[in-house]
């Protein structure tokens, strides 16, 4: 399973991202995307703000749950009071690695990107990322859709990564 | 506003601004309307200095096939400005049935015509030799054939409760008889060996030999390869062309690209013979013998036995009481019209009225005749036939101008003669037969008891009704496919004849009926394909459905389509042809269905059954579905726009590893425009990985087009163009594009010499910096 995580501001613009691959399960913590195909995180996150942007006013929540799918890979979005959007992409690993993998994985969050389960972890990263991020834009030289370049910021996201996902 | 006037002439008159804002789509047909001919003399115009003959074999890419001048037969007056074909904003249903004849690539047109009553051709040796004479090496059918694409005049045809409905449009495909025969596989077993399969396979290779080349259709791998051809034509014969790679010109929704249209075509054309779907059985046989048969009513008769008993015989699965329509071909040179009207006195007597006496002229017609007119070539022959067309030309030296002429006089001959055979004797046999099945066989699963009969039937209680089959057993399972007379199979020809005769809702209902007794018998291919038409004619109806039943519906019965297609009875052909017109179908149902025509289109993408081709040209009409969905609001939400400017990105990156340029290019400009004209300024340049990757498909264009370009270079200054170009930089929300997309830019604004030498300093400058810095 890898993630791609990425805050999306008002104007299409990214303002941090991160990649990163589950903790569970003896994860490594590291993404497993295919190089050749970086591009299509981009490219999957970016389209599917068109869904995002949908279904942003169909809710009163701020996590907007699982909103798209592309192939493999499935989209969750959490949208913050300043019209930031939290993109996570997942990707489920390919099927002949987890055909490797013990049968106790197929409950795992990795397995189900849309089970209950995973919708709550996704949640509690998001809502942690939330917090350090509310507090990383409280700087006062920090403006609307300037990009986050903060280390302490990248950290925490990566900590709340490993913690839920 | 009134969308019910459209049949008035008057409405074709451009209307002012007003209206015309009023109704984006309608907007847009007006441009198609007048762009259409433009596009045409400027893509021939080139065409023509470098290769002429061959153009006529690539017309149906090289221009939209509804304005070939050389079709046979009269098209009435166009009213494709008139009305809105899709219902204007209220895009939940489709009015579909008047006017779509007019846009002859328009898928749902194309579904129309596909699905048409099949005449068969069986004639005797004396009438192909006349033809012969007269230059048509394979006898009445190569004459006949390609009058049948489209019935001169009005065809009026009564649906099942007699209400009556006039259709323009309507058609029919002549066949040869007894041609392109799929058996069935033998279900001796339900394990399929290798051996079997050897031996089908087998079979039907020698039957392919038998019939040359002349295969029908129902074979992905054709389609791919004739569309593969016809692009790499098109990048041979020009380098860019104007038309296509219009970078103002955005993704137009409303007519698809003519590669893509000729995809759907092909792969709709020639059906197959099969058991499974009644489609391509022949409604009626066209029974012909000449002028010059010493003993006709003895050939009639021995050719009326030929296919209705014997060896030609068509096989156990197909419905043999089909209408013979006996046709006596008069030789107006050579042959004495008394004889012949006396023969023909006397075959109405002996046969019945569905005759008829064709009067046409023995001679060849050359093109220097002053009445003669060129004979189009069909638009629906098989994939395998054009196929096997342009590999002819290719390996012929000195290429003969594949067009043929008829005299004026034969054409309006056959003409009549078809209108006469369709609208006096087709269609009123095959609505005879609607009502009659109607209420013998389908009538009795209709309702409760129906439901109830059927499967007291199948589980075995009581008695069994009046088929053969004992208790408990089906009619299907011994031989692999159900026979003529089981109610099965008459209610699989009921519900294609209503699909053929546009009675959407008896087909619906009675598809919907079949497809549970296809289950239960556990008759796959059956299942499949009455899952297939289910979906489509529910689609096809004109009525709104709620988002509720489609998903329920239409998406269980795709669902088991596919399946059964791909897993059960591993037949691509089948899945791809369900999907890509089920995508065709939901995407012009607008509204919320668009998502899921996209889905189904990503399903297909997914299995990885369509080729390289066929993958390019599903991911480009995903962008274009993606862009039809219509937006609300100042904000445009609702609409998916980063969705289709990302389809088409990905689609330039599959023509580009096909070395198809023109199309890559073009894809990216689509892209690139659809990024420009997100509200943001910016679309997708601050992801810099996405970004990159559409400036490194950029460059790579650039590099094979300007050594195409070098190659032949244009004569023709085209001025205006750079001018184009500077006003487009004006505009503010184009300057992202026009600044990024240089790369692109090049091919968009043609062989122009200063532009390119213009361009290429432009590309360093994106090279070295960054894509983004100037927003920073």
């Amino acid at each position: 399973m890898s993630y791609y995580f990425a805050i999306v501001g008002t104007q299409d613009n990214p303002l941090f991202e991160h990649e990163f691959g589950t903790s569970k399960q003896g994860g490594d913590g590291m993404s497993r995307f295919n190089e050749a195909a970086r591009h299509m995180n981009q490219f999957i996150l970016h389209s599917s703000l068109d869904i995002v942007e949908e279904v942003q006013w169909g809710t009163s929540q701020m996590y907007l749950k699982h909103v798209d799918k592309f192939f493999n890979n499935f989209i969750s979005c959490y949208i913050t009071a300043g019209n930031i959007k939290f993109l996570l992409l997942h990707q489920p690993t390919t099927p002949n690695s987890a055909a490797a993998a013990s049968s106790r994985s197929s409950t795992s969050i990795a397995a189900n990107p849309t089970s209950p389960q995973t919708e709550e972890a996704v949640r509690n990263f998001f809502v942690e990322v939330y917090e350090n991020w509310a507090k990383t834009i409280m700087n006062p030289f920090y403006r609307v859709n300037m990009e986050v370049r903060s280390p302490v910021f990248r950290q925490r996201v990566a900590a709340a990564g490993r913690k839920y996902l | 506003m009134p969308s019910s006037n459209h049949d008035s002439p008057l409405e074709s008159i451009p209307s002012p601004p007003m209206a015309a804002s009023a109704f984006q789509a309608q907007k847009s047909r007006y441009s198609l309307a007048e762009g259409a001919p433009r596009a045409r003399s400027e893509i021939t115009l080139p065409y023509r200095m470098s290769a002429p003959s061959a153009a006529s074999l690539y017309a149906s890419t090289l221009s939209p096939p509804g304005s070939r001048s050389q079709s046979p037969i009269g098209r009435p007056v166009s009213r494709l400005a008139a009305g809105s074909i899709f219902g204007g904003f209220a895009n939940n249903a489709l009015a579909l049935v008047d006017g779509v004849g007019d846009s002859p690539g328009d898928p749902l047109n194309l579904i129309l015509k596909a699905f048409v009553p099949h005449v068969a051709v069986y004639s005797s040796e004396d009438t192909d030799l006349l033809l012969r004479e007269k230059g048509f090496e394979l006898g009445l059918w190569e004459i006949l054939r390609p009058f049948g694409d489209r019935v001169a005049g009005k065809v009026i045809i009564r649906d099942s409760n007699g209400l009556s409905r006039t259709y323009e449009d309507y058609s029919v495909h002549f066949v040869r008889y007894g041609e392109g025969i799929e058996h069935p596989e033998p279900m001796n077993s339900n394990i399929k060996s290798p051996a079997q399969s050897e031996k089908v396979a087998g079979s039907s290779e020698k039957d392919t030999g038998s019939q040359q080349t002349r295969r029908r259709g129902g074979n992905g791998a054709d389609v791919e390869a004739v569309v593969e051809r016809h692009l790499s034509y098109a990048e041979e014969s020009f380098g860019i062309s104007p038309q296509l790679l219009d970078p103002k010109q955005g993704l137009d929704t409303e007519t698809p690209s003519p590669y893509y249209s000729l995809y759907l075509r092909r792969l709709l054309s020639g059906l197959p013979l099969v058991p499974h779907e009644t489609f391509a059985h022949p409604v009626a046989c066209v029974i012909a013998i000449s002028s010059r048969n010493p003993s006709p009513i003895e050939t009639l008769r021995r050719l009326y036995n030929d296919t209705s008993a014997g060896e030609k015989r068509l096989p156990s699965w197909v419905d043999s009481e089909y209408l013979r329509y006996y046709v006596l071909v008069h030789d107006e040179e050579k042959d004495d019209i008394t004889k012949s009207m006396s023969l023909f006195e006397q075959m109405k007597r002996n046969l019945g009225l569905h005759c008829h006496l064709l009067r046409i002229r023995g001679t060849q017609s050359a093109a220097t005749d002053d009445d003669s007119i060129p004979l189009a070539t069909s638009e629906w022959m098989s994939a395998a036939e054009e196929l096997a067309n342009l590999r002819k030309h290719e390996s012929q030296e000195d290429f003969e101008d594949p067009t043929r002429y008829i005299y004026e006089s034969d054409a309006t001959a056959i003409r009549t003669f078809i209108r006469e055979m369709v609208t006096q004797s087709i269609i009123p046999t095959m609505e005879r037969h609607v009502s009659v099945w109607n209420d013998q066989v389908a009538s009795k699963r209709k309702g409760v008891t129906g439901r109830i009969m059927g499967l007291t039937r199948r589980w075995g209680f009581g008695t069994t009704s009046k088929s053969s089959s004992g208790p408990g057993s089906s009619n299907y399972d011994t031989l692999g496919f159900y026979r003529q007379d089981a109610p099965e199979a008459i209610m699989r020809k009921l519900a294609d004849y209503c699909f053929m005769l546009r009675d959407w809702k008896l087909a619906h209902s009675t598809y919907d009926i079949l497809r549970s007794d296809f289950h239960g018998d556990k008759a796959w291919k059956y299942h499949a394909a009455a899952n297939e038409m289910a979906a489509l004619s529910m689609l096809i109806m004109p009525q709104t459905m709620s988002s509720k039943t489609r998903t329920e519906t239409i998406d269980t019965m795709f669902d088991a389509a596919f399946y059964s297609y791909l897993t059960r009875c591993t037949a691509p052909y089948g899945a791809i042809r369900c999907l890509t017109l089920g995508l065709e179908l939901l995407r012009l149902r607008g509204g919320s269905s668009v998502d899921e025509a996209a889905k189904w289109g990503t399903r297909l993408l997914e299995s990885r059954i369509a080729g390289p081709i066929g993958d390019a040209l599903i991911k480009e009409r995903l962008a274009v579905c993606y862009a039809s969905k219509k937006a609300v609001g100042t904000h445009a939400w609702g609409a998916r726009r980063r969705k289709s400017a990302m389809w088409s990105a990905l689609s330039a990156e599959t023509w580009l590893a096909q070395a198809k340029y023109i199309q890559a290019q073009r894809c990216l400009n689509e892209a690139r425009k659809t990024y420009g004209d997100l509200p943001n300024d910016q679309g997708i340049d601050h992801f810099a990985e996405a970004s990159a990757f559409m400036l490194e498909i950029g460059h790579q264009l650039n590099q094979h087009l300007q050594s195409n370009d070098q190659g032949e270079n244009s004569s023709d200054d085209e001025g205006s163009e750079p001018v184009d170009e500077e006003s487009e930089v004006m505009n503010e929300r184009g300057r992202r594009i026009s600044t990024l997309g240089l790369p692109g830019a090049t091919a968009a604004t043609l062989e122009a010499a200063p532009l390119r030498s213009q361009t290429t300093d432009e590309d360093d400058d994106v090279d070295s910096g960054k894509p983004n810095n100037d927003f920073g």
